[in-house]
């Protein structure tokens, strides 16, 4: 290898950078998992037995916020591997906090969207579409929970180690996994929650 | 593989890359602007889609039709600009796994909407 090309901070120890690759590969097997839910939701979107239709159970207020507040939070976690790129470690953490607690606000507004359908009695038992919906739609939420875990974690990590080898890769797979989460919305915001508003 | 003036033949030991189609691109960057433009076209993406819904500028079919194109122009922003695709050390060997992961779940989801189309047999 040439020394003189540049390779980042995450990259230069190679088994920090043989990491990330596996983390990659995760990720690709996230891709299937979402793959298939979204081939059941789209099989049965039309199946709504005696329940609601998709017109009548989504509301776009929320849904429209709760997007704004995923992208945002995309630009957040970028800016803080960026700082962490430039050695401001406090800006990083500054960042990672900002980035979780838009997470924290996305997940509250899907939880209070989940808990009014189904105390209107629109619980995945009523039809194949609830079902198909409430499966896709969770199992996004749930990653985005977990993703907040991490990131409190991480924060702590940052806060009491610093920028370490190994904590630039954690914040690095960290940044990859939450722009995942940030493009499987966009198809649930996309093909659930517009096209079932298509009239 | 034009250049083998260097080594004879990869060994897969080292950083070297060995398909020069997954050469990693880096440059350093100096204040995030693509992060800033990405944001900006992100938002604009967003809020286009959700107004055409909401007008309704175009028929069922052709709004889905758009409304998936358009999410598509966005996931291939993400992966570029926020994650980094063609970033990392040696050959990119996630960009073929991710490719193959893609053909699988794109091919699930597209068979399975084209056999509903027929309604045949059950329902």
């Amino acid at each position: 290898m040439s020394s003189n090309v540049f390779i980042p901070q995450e990259f230069q120890d190679p088994q920090e950078s043989i990491r990330i690759t596996g983390f990659w590969i995760f990720l690709t097997t996230d891709v299937v998992l979402f793959g298939s839910l979204f081939s059941v939701y789209a099989v049965f979107r039309s199946r709504v037995a005696l329940g609601p239709t998709p017109h009548q159970i989504f509301a776009m207020g929320p849904v429209l916020a709760e997007t704004l507040i995923l992208l945002t939070s995309t630009l957040t976690v970028s800016l803080s591997l960026y700082s962490a790129r430039s050695n401001h470690a406090r800006w990083s953490v500054a960042w990672l906090i900002i980035t979780f607690s838009l997470g924290a606000s996305f997940v509250t507004l899907e939880i209070r969207e989940f808990a009014g359908d189904i105390l209107a009695g629109h619980t995945w038992h009523q039809s194949a579409f609830l079902s198909g919906f409430f499966t896709l739609v969770g199992t996004h939420g749930s990653h985005v929970t977990f993703g907040i875990l991490w990131a409190v974690m991480l924060v702590i990590q940052l806060i009491t180690r610093g920028l370490t080898v190994i904590n630039r890769r954690k914040l690095y797979t960290f940044a990859l996994y939450w722009h995942f989460l940030d493009i499987v919305w966009i198809f649930l915001f996309s093909v659930v929650y517009l096209s079932g508003l298509a009239k | 593989m034009a250049d083998r003036s260097k080594t004879s033949s990869p060994t897969g030991h080292s950083d070297e890359v060995e398909i020069s189609a997954l050469t990693p691109h880096i440059a350093p960057i100096h204040f995030p602007t693509m992060q800033i433009v990405g944001y900006a076209m992100s938002l604009a993406l967003t809020l286009l889609a959700f107004a055409m819904t909401a007008h309704h500028w175009l028929s069922p079919r052709g709004l889905v039709t758009v409304l998936v194109i358009l999410a598509f122009i966005q996931a291939g922003m993400q992966l570029l600009i926020f994650m980094h695709l063609r970033e990392g050390r040696g050959t990119l060997w996630h960009i073929p796994v991710l490719g193959l992961a893609l053909f699988v779940a794109l091919g699930v989801v597209g068979f399975s909407i084209w056999i509903m189309l027929f309604k045949s047999g059950v329902s």
